[in-house]
């Protein structure tokens, strides 16, 4: 017979977050258990990792620049990466996921992959240094084109996933525009505006068309 | 822990705080002067007011907009397919998604109709009232199907959702392939109605709806918690209920407080109501096992926790040369009753059928057909060259089937988990009776050429047809207190009350004989109410 459980509660959740923080500090920089227990105790797990750094920032321009539609426009683009950002930012590791029908357990997100985003934009400027001689943000569309191919010759799957899914920080940043209702809206060439509130009266009509369809 | 015990008396006690507690709660305030105590383990979860927020965080991350709403140590194991852990005021219909469709006259004479399953103890005839009652506390918007498919003493109290432009182009489609489909009857205002917003078509009916257009129990409870006709203890759970072994009277139900105090409490009232669902409700009378209830409590039968019944379904995404646009209301459907009422056959196969808009196969690629990598306008071309408009639409069909619950489908106590306080957690092993398991190959079959002669007569294809998660577990469960006219076959008679108990009563899901073949959550509510009125007369 097992014992019984302890009324944790919340506590759950905090271990949780606690172990996975410590999973992504394990792997990320502290290279031995005493220097990760000296990160703990130096508070690393009350922060989080953001994009906020200048080379971080200029990386996910330049990437943005490169793998969203050049017909959105420079501005659009810009905004696409600075709304990613934002994502990103607002993130709560281990926050429950839904649970409705179909599962009995309580599950949780994953971990803060922003880390691991960003040791892969570092190595988008690795490889380009490798294959070009040039940091990334500096190489042609053409050259970043192939950087960015052979960082993510090994993502799999044919269908964007959802960011939080992404392998690669590349197609994250591809899969965070993707999943907007303007994005929707410039594929079906229409504005449906998919998960945006808004009156029942105009339902049964055709949506109407966007400006910018081709 | 505290050594306190805390004592609550109440003239009628309701365990549960779930649609059917609600709905019984607002029905015995209005027709009776007793008082009324309502006791739920968890506690309320998000407010209308967060809601906005916590639905912009469920589409941008996938996060719970009901944190909180469960106990850790409080769930059920094995075959938990179609059950949720929600343990919190409003229960699961805090995030269901209010599709509100009632049984059809057939489910309540399976055994006289079909010579499959049973009859319950009363008709769909008798239960029409109840129906009726719990479209109006709920609000149901619907639209009258065929009389001959879809018999109703009153029309619903609200408008339908308005078949919109997608559905409209799948109504046709649905008509060409011999189907009568119609607005699938909801749980969501399609006018502003008792002080709740008319829908916004935000599209997360499920899990979370910001605007309050979609009912919750919440809703319910707070107007009769302002009122002080019901008393709501939450955080309070029920660990046993105590019967006077001369008389079978329930005398009190005592538990613990789920917060950190634990402090102990007692409820010492004349009625006490069970309706905590298909799992809690025989959960708690095997829990309340004693030396003259060696068995649990209402058991004399021995069939407290069994014939536990659900259904399945066979889902299918067909291609069709159809001008759609998906997006407009992805979660609102058609539903079509015609396969619930089918005459004698020569064997047994009832379902229903819903059919829905689709983004299946229109969604953007990471990789074309070669493999190679897509980005940038070369990504944004294959996605509008499939994503829909004139360049085909994806329909979604799905068709829950009746399963036949053996006796043995059952819930039963499982001694290798247990909660902070040392009672057992229930485990669940669905089986479906021998009729059911002679019958799902060739069910299944028909259902996938059904979806075959459908794409066939718009002219498409099937994209991909699946089975529900198999023998996980069975969709929109119900029993583990069965009623009947019979105590030596039954745990309650057709009104709820326990054979064993006469002032114990068991309500909506766990009471029922079967589960039909599609959304079940207005039918629990509706044999709550009947259960309540009988409460009411007592």
């Amino acid at each position: 017979m097992s014992r019984p459980s302890k009324p944790i509660g919340n506590n759950r959740r905090e271990f949780l977050k606690t172990a996975s923080v410590l999973a992504v500090a394990t792997a990320c920089s502290p290279s031995s258990v005493a220097e990760r227990d000296a990160a703990a105790a130096s508070g690393m797990l009350a922060q989080r990792s953001s994009f906020s750094n200048a080379s971080d920032l200029a990386l996910l321009n330049a990437v943005g620049d490169t793998v969203l539609p050049e017909s959105l426009g420079a501005a659009a683009r810009a905004q696409a990466v600075s709304d990613f950002v934002a994502w990103c930012n607002r993130y709560d590791p281990v926050a429950e996921e839904m649970h409705g029908y179909g599962y009995a357990d309580v599950r949780y997100l994953p971990p803060d992959p922003v880390p691991a985003w960003q040791a892969q934009l570092q190595g988008l400027d690795v490889l380009a240094d490798r294959m070009f001689h040039q940091p990334f943000a500096r190489l042609g569309m053409a050259e970043r084109a192939q950087v960015i191919a052979s960082a993510t010759r090994r993502v799999s799957g044919e269908r964007l996933p959802s960011p939080l899914a992404a392998e690669h920080v590349v197609v994250a940043l591809l899969a965070h525009w993707a999943s907007t209702p303007n994005a929707w809206n410039l594929a079906v060439g229409v504005t449906v505006s998919p998960g945006t509130c808004r009156p029942l009266a105009e339902v049964h009509r055709k949506p109407l068309p966007i400006a910018s369809a081709t | 822990m505290s050594q306190s015990v805390r004592t609550i008396e109440a003239d009628i006690l309701i365990v549960g705080s779930g649609i059917t507690a609600a709905m019984m709660a607002a029905h015995l305030a209005e027709h009776t002067t007793r008082s009324i105590t309502v006791v739920e383990a968890g506690r309320a979860s998000t407010p209308l007011a967060d809601r906005t927020v916590a639905r912009e965080r469920y589409l941008a991350y996938g996060e719970s907009p009901w944190k909180q709403d469960h106990l850790d140590d409080q769930n059920a194991y094995g075959t938990t397919w179609g059950f949720s852990p929600s343990m919190t005021v409003g229960g699961l219909a805090m995030h269901w998604g209010g599709v509100a469709p009632r049984y059809s006259p057939e489910d309540f004479r399976l055994r006289s109709l079909y010579g499959v399953g049973d009859d319950w103890p009363f008709s769909y005839d008798d239960l029409d009232p109840f129906y009726q009652e719990a479209e109006e506390r709920i609000g149901i918007a619907g639209e009258q199907g065929p009389g001959e498919m879809d018999p109703r003493g009153k029309p619903y109290p609200m408008p339908p959702l308005p078949i919109n432009y997608n559905l409209s182009a799948l109504q046709q489609w649905a008509t060409k392939a011999g189907i009568s489909a119609w607005s699938t009857p909801s749980a969501k205002n399609s006018v502003v109605r008792e002080g709740r917003a008319q829908c916004q078509r935000c599209d997360t009916c499920y899990p979370v709806c910001p605007t309050g257009a979609k009912y919750t129990p919440d809703w319910t409870w707070d107007a009769l918690v302002q009122s002080k006709r019901v008393s709501l203890i939450t955080e309070t759970l029920v660990r046993r209920l105590e019967a006077d072994p001369k008389t079978g009277r329930i005398l009190q139900a005592t538990g613990n407080r789920t917060d950190a105090t634990g402090e102990a409490v007692r409820f010492v009232a004349n009625t006490f109501v069970l309706a905590a669902g298909f799992v809690w409700s025989p959960h708690l009378l095997l829990l309340s096992r004693d030396s003259a209830y060696p068995n649990g409590l209402a058991n004399r039968s021995g069939l407290v926790g069994k014939y536990l019944a659900g259904h399945r379904n066979v889902n299918a995404y067909l291609q069709l040369p159809l001008e759609l646009y998906p997006g407009i209301n992805a979660q609102h459907s058609l539903v079509s009753k015609q396969f619930m009422r089918t005459g004698e056959q020569s064997r047994y196969l009832r379902h229903d059928l819903r059919i829905w808009e689709s983004t299946v196969g229109r969604e953007p690629r990471l990789r074309d057909d070669d493999g190679a990598l897509l980005t940038g306008d070369a990504l944004l071309a294959d996605w509008r060259s499939r994503a829909g408009g004139a360049n085909g639409a994806t329909a979604r069909v799905r068709a829950y089937y009746d399963v036949l619950p053996d006796k043995e489908s059952k819930l039963t106590l499982d001694d290798a988990h247990l909660n902070r306080f040392g009672d057992p957690m229930p485990t669940l092993a669905f089986k479906d009776a021998p009729e059911s398991v002679a019958l799902r190959s060739w069910q299944e079959e028909e259902l996938r050429e059904l979806f075959r002669r459908m794409a066939r007569a718009g002219d498409g294809s099937i994209l991909r047809m699946e089975n529900s998660a198999s023998d996980l577990g069975q969709e929109h469960p119900v029993g583990g207190c069965r009623m009947g006219t019979d105590p030596a076959t039954s745990v309650v008679d057709g009104w709820g009350r326990a054979h064993d108990h006469e002032n114990l009563w068991v309500a909506g899901a766990p009471s029922q004989v079967s589960a039909s073949c599609c959304n079940g959550t207005l039918t629990f509510a509706a044999v709550g109410l009947r259960t309540a009125s009988a409460i009411a007369r007592a």
